[in-house]
């Protein structure tokens, strides 16, 4: 399980390539963060609901209501042009600093 | 199911009512809910499942900094009432709403008391003493009751002096759990309280009745048809101030200060109004017969102020329940 702590700067980075996968609503994205991490990270609801509203504000995602099949209606949220350009950016942030942190890294402590 | 709508609920409930909050309230429900399903068809137990649910909410704090939401600015945060809290305030409500009831049916029992003793005197059932010493007897008895009842509504006002911010100015919130809890008392407690006011309404219509008839019956019995009309009037106005106040307590916790419009204050306003009436026509009567002479007929006071307040409490409830 990875704390939350360490990977608060990546929240966004990771809905971002989800949604760019396909549109999604929050349940769905919550469990595809699990299965893809192999469970060994779970996003809790505030935090997810918290970046939406982030990126909803910087105008990197949108959001429309969809009917489900049970007639329920959710909140989904699709990538928007700007977002796909911060998701690059992050992209590139993340190589970055996998090489500094990486040179600070021991290997024989793995 | 319902422990996690309470736990959301309750997350919620220091956030502010806006639309926005409900919406995000909704949504993260929904995601629970979902995510409840699922476990439990993976075959988790109600309680693992609700368990996983509630550990994986997060911290309403995370939403509160997100969101800009500033607790102090203009949506004031209203203190939650605790369990404690409400069951004090109903306590006490319960008792001062005795007490009020108390102090009504003295000032109506004091009148009535007068005239049974006028009564007695007149027929010659007290031997050796006069009318007038009747009389004074009667005047002290009525204004022992008063000053009684003057006393008891005073300490029962003082009672619910300490719960002034739940009964007048209703600046707090309840918790949901709480708040559905006491829905359903006051649900449980809704069809007694229409049935104790039915039946007062029509003891209050059938008091001059009972008079008038004994009146017909035999003129001398005037004075205790008199009594017998008091009697039911005091009851029926004790169950007006004693339900009306429970009922009020109930409606003052739900409805809250912000939406609370016009109070049903309907049964005690009959109270009050007939803690005044009562002793009122006493006073008349008193007059008329010392002053003008007119005992032989000023009886007629009581049996016109019975179907006046009759009317009045009949004609008043209706009125009320209709602007509802």
């Amino acid at each position: 399980m990875i704390s939350s702590d360490v990977i608060r700067g990546y929240n966004d980075t990771i809905i971002l390539y989800l949604l760019l996968e396909k549109e999604s609503y929050g349940y769905e994205i919550s469990k595809r963060i699990k299965e893809l991490s192999d469970d060994k990270y779970v996003i809790k609801e505030t935090t997810l609901y918290s970046a939406f509203n982030r990126l909803l504000k910087k105008g990197y995602i949108e959001s429309f209501h969809r009917e489900q099949t049970f007639g329920k209606k959710r909140t989904y949220y699709r990538i928007t042009e700007s977002g796909l350009l911060y998701y690059q950016d992050k992209c590139r942030e993340w190589e970055l600093t996998k090489e500094v942190i990486n040179q600070f890294i021991r290997e024989d402590y793995l | 199911m319902d422990t996690i709508i309470n736990y959301v609920d309750n997350m919620f409930a220091s956030l502010p009512k806006s639309t926005e909050m409900k919406q995000l309230r909704d949504e993260l429900l929904a995601n629970m809910e979902e995510k409840y399903h699922e476990l439990k068809q993976a075959g988790k137990t109600d309680n693992e499942a609700i368990g996983v649910v509630i550990s994986e909410f997060g911290n309403i704090d995370e939403i509160i900094e997100e969101f800009d939401i500033s607790q102090e600015g203009d949506v004031a945060k209203q203190p939650l009432l605790t369990e404690q809290e409400v069951e004090d305030y109903l306590q006490v409500s319960k008792k001062s709403g005795q007490w009020i009831g108390i102090g009504a049916v003295l000032c109506i029992f004091g009148s009535a008391m007068f005239v049974l003793l006028l009564g007695l005197f007149e027929n010659g059932y007290m031997n050796g003493l006069t009318v007038e010493t009747g009389m004074y007897i009667g005047v002290i008895l009525l204004l022992l009751c008063v000053a009684t009842a003057v006393g008891l509504f005073i300490y029962a006002g003082m009672q619910l002096d300490k719960y002034k911010y739940i009964s007048v100015k209703g600046n707090f919130d309840l918790p949901i759990d709480l708040k559905s809890k006491i829905k359903t008392m006051n649900d449980a407690y809704q069809p007694t309280f229409t049935i104790i006011m039915i039946v007062g309404v029509v003891l209050i219509i059938l008091s001059p009745a009972v008079l008038l008839s004994m009146i017909a019956f035999n003129e001398n019995m005037a004075n205790f048809g008199v009594f017998i009309m008091l009697a039911l009037v005091a009851v029926a106005v004790y169950l007006f101030v004693y339900f009306g106040n429970m009922y009020g307590a109930y409606d003052k916790l739900l409805k809250g200060g912000a939406k609370r419009t016009k109070e049903k204050d309907e049964d005690r306003v009959i109270g009050a109004v007939a803690s005044i009436i009562w002793p009122l026509a006493v006073i008349v009567f008193l007059i008329s017969g010392f002053i003008y002479g007119l005992w032989y007929i000023n009886w007629i006071v009581f049996p016109i102020t019975g179907l006046l307040f009759a009317m009045f409490s009949g004609a008043y409830s209706i009125l009320v329940n209709k602007e509802e």
